[in-house]
């Protein structure tokens, strides 16, 4: 039950009768008055249950674009409908004017629309649809909150997509080089083309040019159809936010790198595999050969948030190896934290070198540095003793992994995108995939 | 000098000064009420009571109902209450019950006080000057000379004026002086006020002086802003308070419960360093915290010195002394695993800044 204000107006209307009558039993007679008009106006109010609701799903949208939600209200029984409607949405799903007041004659039926911005990667769900209906004096009304699923799904920010084109170009300029430095395990061959100066001789095709009047060399391509495959650790370790005050949080920059590279590998003919989890595998794409891989994997990592806990690698290299036996390049996006390396990394990573060739991307904490720096007071000395002696650790694990055959690409988080990339064009170029 | 000490002198003088008036006057007690015994003003009564006290007339001076009722008057006392505008209804039962027996004289008993002992009683203007005439032989011949006086209609008195008395007899030995300036310290000189005024309260061995004050009024007795306001403004104001609850039930009621956020769990990355950090500090292991230090100088010397990762650390010591063309000795202190560790905090900042400041060294030679 609801009351509305016009119940308070009603009320002090009642001084005009008491100073008429100035008496305590004219208070009292009023208040009867006032509660029975209220309580006939509740009587005769319609069922919030009365009006049917329907929503049509916002569907997906990227971080920080506008969305939609759409109530339809529909009237289904004789008489006209006086409502109150409120379509409620987790607070970082943006949503602005979501109260409205509409009246829905007998049969008929209302468009609400609720816009929204979500402001926070994720699946952001809406909280039920409060129905108030008014009585016929809108004195009183009923009210009731319908579960009304709806969600919209934001898709992480893809913001190293600005170092695509200088990526791809760099890659293009791979493709037909016809330089020994590109020949050897991992190129294919491409074509016959006539010799220009500047050839290596080494790679004239004798056998060619002799059916020919001129000199043939051969050239070559980067191999394509290699796999990689991208592991995205959502542990604890994901949580830690990097940078200042306004940093984000370690999984955010990692997906970023992720995204970058899938786009990169999947244009240079690569199949792109994903899997993400912690203790248990919270998200697997295969990507065979997509166009829009970058779209299809921000979907897929668009839920994922960090858990406290420890990951679980047995599980990942697991899913790793059940994407196929075909020699991958596995990348792992986890922070070269001493601890969570040497109890759980470590011991699975024999198995992966033996079939892989494996990449560490680890998001950087510029924070550390600055701390091991500041030197003025005792408090920041005794920080930047603790900061250097991690400094160290991770230095010492990252000897460590170079040694069991893995290579770390350590970077802060703005930069581990492009670092990556340029780690992956770097094997291509060399045909280590 | 000289003349600081006459400032001072001049300051100390200003002080006693104030100590002796305050002193001196809070030894005197004063009271500024119209025909109060211990007001020395025109308007007050004080000469008289003195000049009573000396006629050897034990003057006891009351200023609460609570203890007039102490005293226990009897028939051998005289009872003058001035300022009986502060009398309340029931004070004046009270002053009634505790004076059966004594002569009690009212001064210039105003309205209300009046209708309360007497209710046909009327009070009017009176002559400025009455001779006494009456059965009471003490006033005989007497002429009270006041500037403006009130007669009361009763059936006895002293004092005729305009069909009252000016010194009326009421009930129950009481007695009404509506010439109450014939006692003032200003008027009691006139004509033969003060013969009137000590016969009036001499004539018995004891005088009892009672100066009534609101205070001791019952609480319902006073006057509210309520016996004021129009018959319809409570039932009002309780219709304001009701339309006040409901206005509270509209806007506390919610369209709905309120929205919550699952939130992600997001920690600073470096936190775990930062609380090693506060640990070292907590236990104060400099020991820890400078080896801690100077190991990783050693390491990013080695490193910019191109020594190799094997490099120890006296290798790494005389090849920095060798680079900046410093002396070893000095250089291990800094450097070296084995110096003595900082015994304070201070020393430990110091080495903290002198690491760094080595290694900017290092780094621009």
């Amino acid at each position: 039950m609801v009351i509305s204000g016009r119940v308070p107006l009603l009320l002090l209307a009642g001084v005009a009768a008491v100073v008429l009558r100035p008496s305590g039993s004219t208070v009292l007679l009023w208040l009867l008055a006032v509660t029975l008009f209220v309580a006939t106006d509740l009587l005769l109010a319609p069922a919030p249950g009365a009006a049917g609701l329907d929503r049509k799903e916002p569907g997906t949208v990227r971080l920080g674009d506008p969305a939609e939600s759409v109530v339809t209200v529909s009237n289904d029984g004789g008489r006209s409908l006086r409502l109150d409607v409120r379509d409620a949405w987790q607070p970082t799903a943006g949503a602005s004017g979501n109260r409205h007041h509409v009246v829905v004659p007998a049969g008929e039926r209302r468009v609400l629309r609720t816009s929204l911005r979500p402001w926070r990667r994720g699946d952001l769900r809406s909280y039920g649809v409060t129905v108030r209906a008014w009585g016929p004096l809108r004195l009183s009304a009923k009210q009731r909150t319908f579960d009304l699923p709806g969600t919209v799904r934001s898709l992480p920010p893809f913001d190293s997509r600005k170092h695509l084109p200088s990526r791809l170009a760099q890659l293009r300029e791979l493709d037909g080089r016809a330089a020994v430095r590109v020949r050897g395990q991992g190129t294919e061959f491409d074509s016959l083309r006539e010799y220009v100066r500047g050839d290596d001789v080494r790679s004239i095709d004798w056998r060619a040019s002799a059916r020919t009047p001129h000199v043939v060399v051969r050239t070559w391509q980067p191999e394509r159809d290699r796999r990689v495959v991208l592991v995205l650790d959502t542990s604890r370790t994901a949580a830690g936010r990097v940078g200042g005050a306004d940093g984000v949080p370690r999984l955010d920059a990692a997906m970023d790198a992720a995204l970058l590279l899938a786009a990169l590998a999947s244009r240079a003919g690569d199949r792109v595999d994903f899997v993400a989890g912690d203790l248990k595998v919270r998200a697997r794409l295969r990507a065979s050969g997509a166009r829009d891989i970058a779209l299809r994997l921000q979907e897929a990592m668009a839920d994922l948030e960090p858990m406290i806990a420890e990951a679980d690698w047995d599980t990942l290299a697991g899913a790793v190896q059940g994407f196929g036996k075909q020699r991958a390049l596995v990348v792992l996006l986890t922070p070269v934290e001493p601890a969570a390396v040497q109890q759980g990394l470590l011991p699975v990573l024999p198995a992966l070198t033996r079939h892989h060739r494996v990449v560490l991307a680890s998001v950087r904490d510029p924070e550390l540095n600055r701390l091991a720096e500041a030197r003025d007071s005792v408090d920041e000395v005794y920080d930047a003793a603790a900061a250097e002696q991690e400094l160290r650790r991770r230095e010492w694990t990252t000897g460590v992994l170079g040694r069991l055959g893995v290579h770390v690409v350590d970077a802060d988080a703005e930069r581990l995108p492009p670092a990556l990339a340029d780690h992956y064009l770097a094997l291509k170029a060399q045909g280590l995939l | 000098m000289r003349r600081n000490r006459v400032w001072f002198m001049v300051g100390v003088g200003v002080v006693l000064a104030l100590v002796i008036a305050v002193w001196a006057g809070s030894d005197e007690q004063r009271n500024a009420t119209p025909l109060d015994p211990q007001n020395p003003d025109p308007d007050g009564a004080q000469a008289l009571a003195q000049v009573l006290e000396d006629e050897g007339v034990d003057v006891t001076i009351v200023r609460s109902a609570d203890a007039l009722h102490d005293l226990e008057v009897d028939s051998r006392a005289t009872v003058v209450v001035t300022s009986t505008d502060q009398l309340a209804p029931s004070t004046i039962r009270r002053l009634r019950d505790d004076t059966t027996g004594a002569e009690v004289v009212l001064v210039e008993p105003p309205h209300h006080v009046l209708a309360e002992l007497d209710r046909r009683l009327e009070a009017g203007p009176a002559d400025d000057e009455t001779t006494g005439d009456c059965d009471d032989q003490r006033f005989d011949d007497l002429t009270i000379t006041v500037d403006s006086a009130r007669a009361y209609d009763t059936a006895n008195g002293c004092f005729p004026s305009d069909g009252g008395f000016v010194l009326a007899d009421g009930r129950d030995d009481a007695s009404y002086l509506g010439a109450g300036q014939a006692l003032t310290n200003d008027q009691v000189l006139r004509g033969d006020n003060a013969a009137v005024a000590l016969r009036l309260l001499g004539s018995r061995d004891r005088l009892v002086w009672y100066v009534p004050t609101y205070d001791d009024a019952l609480d319902d007795e006073a006057v509210s802003l309520w016996t004021f306001a129009p018959g319809w403004l409570a039932p009002s104001l309780w219709l304001t308070a009701l339309a006040g609850v409901a206005l509270i039930l509209w806007r506390g009621r919610r369209l709905g419960r309120l929205a919550s956020e699952p939130l992600p769990v997001v920690v600073r990355a470096v936190e775990t360093t930062r609380s090693r950090g506060r640990m070292y500090r907590r236990s104060d292991d400099r020991g820890y915290a400078a080896g801690a230090l100077r190991a990783a100088a050693r390491h990013r010397i080695a490193d910019h010195l191109r020594l190799g990762r094997g490099a120890s650390a006296a290798e790494v010591v005389s090849a920095v002394a060798r680079h900046l063309g410093r002396r070893e000795e000095e250089i291990g202190a800094l450097l070296s695993p084995t110096a003595p560790t900082p015994d304070s905090d201070p020393t430990l900042v110091r080495l903290a800044q002198e690491l760094t400041q080595l290694m900017r060294e290092v780094r621009r030679g």
